[in-house]
């Protein structure tokens, strides 16, 4: 329902909303350009009078914004390939293979994505610091350093699988013509091989949906990271790492060095999201709100 | 189609989904019978030994009357749900329709849905400092108007509303792609038969568009909802621990806070059951609606 007419209020109001939301990203910019006086200053201006590059400099050094940057995407890179792999598997033999129990297992993932996540971080935080055998952990758990906590795992393993990444690869292995699938088996291709060189190569732009969607949400997510780096100092991702660091830097001198950092850690992720923002776009329709 | 053996495709299908099997028997089916029982003992979180099983104790204390748990932490959280809800679905109901008129669509919901993609650390963190009393946007515009500068995070009657604000503003863009996508299903017929029947653009919109539009209004407005009851990552960036006092305290929280700064961990499991049992009757009420509803997501 486009009109003949262009709609001048429309556009106005549109603007104005546009602003509301940009505004504090505008503010972290030149915020993080500002020189520690300036930025205390008694009056507020969103322009620096002159723009302090030095502060990055600074942020890298007091912050160690490299160890977390490669903390981040150590982290995310790893749940991405993770799930992109046991979503896969499951979505395909949930779609395509015929087996005693798949209703049942299907109902069961689905079900999983109702489960509020706040109720996993105490037994969870348990159970990966406890998890036996690794991280000097007996095999009850016992006696270790931190058991997954001790290493990046503790970042990755318990966001190795997701029930939205098995429901939307399911849903998508589904439209695959079983005709191909007849073929090869004909042709006397395993399981894995249809699996790996005819199925997969087949829903790559839902591979690539599930993988934008879970870069951006490993890189992004905070409470759990918080925890693990409660038990082992060196998990600290960028989020985690400049708002735990904040509390020890002075305020009245460093917020520019904050700020630096907060734009480190948010503006190659928005980059990423405006550049391949189709696949992510249509990985938040099929999950619904986060 | 030409199958192999039964067996053998069991044996396969298996083969594949045991990694998934696995872990969700390890972190998903053992967690949450796991949180349960921690719910009815007095642990710490040390060592399994130390775990005594006290009864009901812990959700008589969280209801009791010094408690401050019932009143204002839950009725703090409904308040950030409710309150939250109202302005992001307000904001995009009329950001959708607006922006379905105008050109540029995908542009504009992009700008929309920046905050969605951006970490809670750096939004929270902006967001203190357009508050903050002394040198903050916010306080020079209303002392710029002529009103005395607000203190609003230490203030315990602005400091809620302060993060509802922020988690309204953090929510528009989400609840926009969807109204979008369900406004899009509309068929253009309708609007061009009305068109003809002479109704305005303002008939149109009531009469064609939000009765239509039904469904995915109530599918945002429930799942909003629901995220908004168990959201408190905002509130613990921008205030640490929900003060001042519990003026900004909400019940996911206050179970985090209790787990992990104060060691109950059974106060905060029991705490983590009643929310969940609050957000277990949205949903059976979200999956009733939509079994007649119109909205595919849980088929």
């Amino acid at each position: 329902m486009k009109p003949a007419r262009t709609p001048w209020i429309s556009y106005a109001l549109i603007v104005l909303g546009s602003v509301i939301m940009i505004f504090p990203f505008l503010d972290m910019v030149f915020s993080s350009f500002k020189s520690a006086s300036e930025y205390a200053s008694l009056k507020y201006s969103l322009l620096p009078k002159t723009f302090v590059f030095d502060n990055y400099r600074m942020a890298f050094e007091q912050l160690k914004l490299g160890k977390l940057f490669r903390n981040s995407l150590i982290r995310s890179v790893s749940i991405m390939v993770l799930v992109l792999l046991t979503s896969s598997m499951a979505g395909y033999v949930l779609a395509k293979l015929r087996f005693p129990g798949k209703q049942l297992i299907f109902r069961f993932i689905l079900s999983t994505m109702m489960i509020p996540t706040f109720l996993f971080f105490i037994p969870n935080y348990y159970i990966t610091v406890h998890f036996p055998l690794v991280g000097g952990n007996d095999w009850l758990g016992q006696n270790g350093n931190g058991g997954l906590a001790a290493s990046p795992l503790g970042l990755i393993v318990p966001f190795a699988v997701s029930g939205f990444g098995i429901f939307l690869m399911r849903q998508f292995m589904i439209t695959v013509d079983n005709a191909y699938l007849e073929a090869a088996r004909i042709d006397g291709a395993g399981e894995l091989r249809i699996f790996a060189q005819i199925v997969l190569p087949m829903t790559a732009p839902a591979l690539a949906t599930l993988a934008i969607f879970e870069f951006i949400n490993s890189w992004n997510e905070f409470l759990w990271a918080l925890l693990m780096n409660s038990v082992n100092g060196d998990l600290a991702t960028l989020p985690v790492g400049i708002q735990t660091l904040k509390s020890y830097l002075d305020p009245t001198l460093t917020q520019p060095l904050v700020m630096s950092g907060l734009v480190i850690a948010t503006v190659p992720i928005l980059i990423l999201f405006i550049v391949l923002q189709k696949y992510y776009v249509r990985g938040m329709m099929h999950a619904g709100l986060k | 189609m030409k199958r192999f053996g039964l067996k053998r495709e069991t044996a396969v299908a298996y083969a594949f989904l045991s990694p998934v099997l696995l872990f969700y028997a390890v972190f998903l089916v053992i967690p949450v019978l796991f949180s349960v029982v921690i719910g009815f003992t007095d642990w710490g979180g040390f060592d399994l030994a130390s775990m005594h099983f006290v009864g009901l104790k812990n959700f008589r204390q969280i209801f009791s009357g010094q408690s401050a748990f019932v009143h204002p932490i839950l009725t703090n959280t409904f308040a950030f749900a409710f309150g939250t809800v109202a302005i992001s679905f307000c904001a995009a109901l009329a950001v959708s329709f607006l922006i379905s008129r105008l050109r540029f669509e995908g542009l504009w919901r992009t700008l929309y849905f920046l905050p969605t993609v951006t970490t809670i650390v750096a939004i929270g963190n902006v967001w203190l400092y357009l508050y903050n009393p002394t040198n903050g946007l916010i306080n020079g515009i209303i002392t710029g108007l002529g009103f005395r500068s607000v203190n609003f995070l230490d203030d315990p009657a602005h400091a809620l509303p302060a993060i509802i604000v922020v988690g309204g503003w953090l929510g528009i863009g989400s609840s926009v792609l969807l109204l979008s996508a369900g406004m899009k299903a509309i068929p253009e017929d309708f609007y061009e038969a009305a068109s003809l029947e002479g109704a305005g653009a303002g008939r149109q919109y009531f009469a064609i568009t939000l009765p239509l539009l039904r469904p995915t209004i109530l599918f945002v407005l429930i799942t909003s909802l629901i995220g908004g009851l168990q959201s408190f990552t905002l509130t613990l960036v921008m205030t640490k621990n929900g003060g001042p006092g519990n003026a900004t305290n909400v019940a996911a929280l206050e179970m985090y806070n209790q787990a992990f700064s104060f060691g109950n961990w059974g106060v905060a499991s029991a705490m983590a059951f009643v929310l969940f049992v609050i957000i277990f009757i949205i949903t059976i009420i979200q999956l009733l609606v939509f079994r007649r509803g119109g909205v595919e997501s849980y088929s």
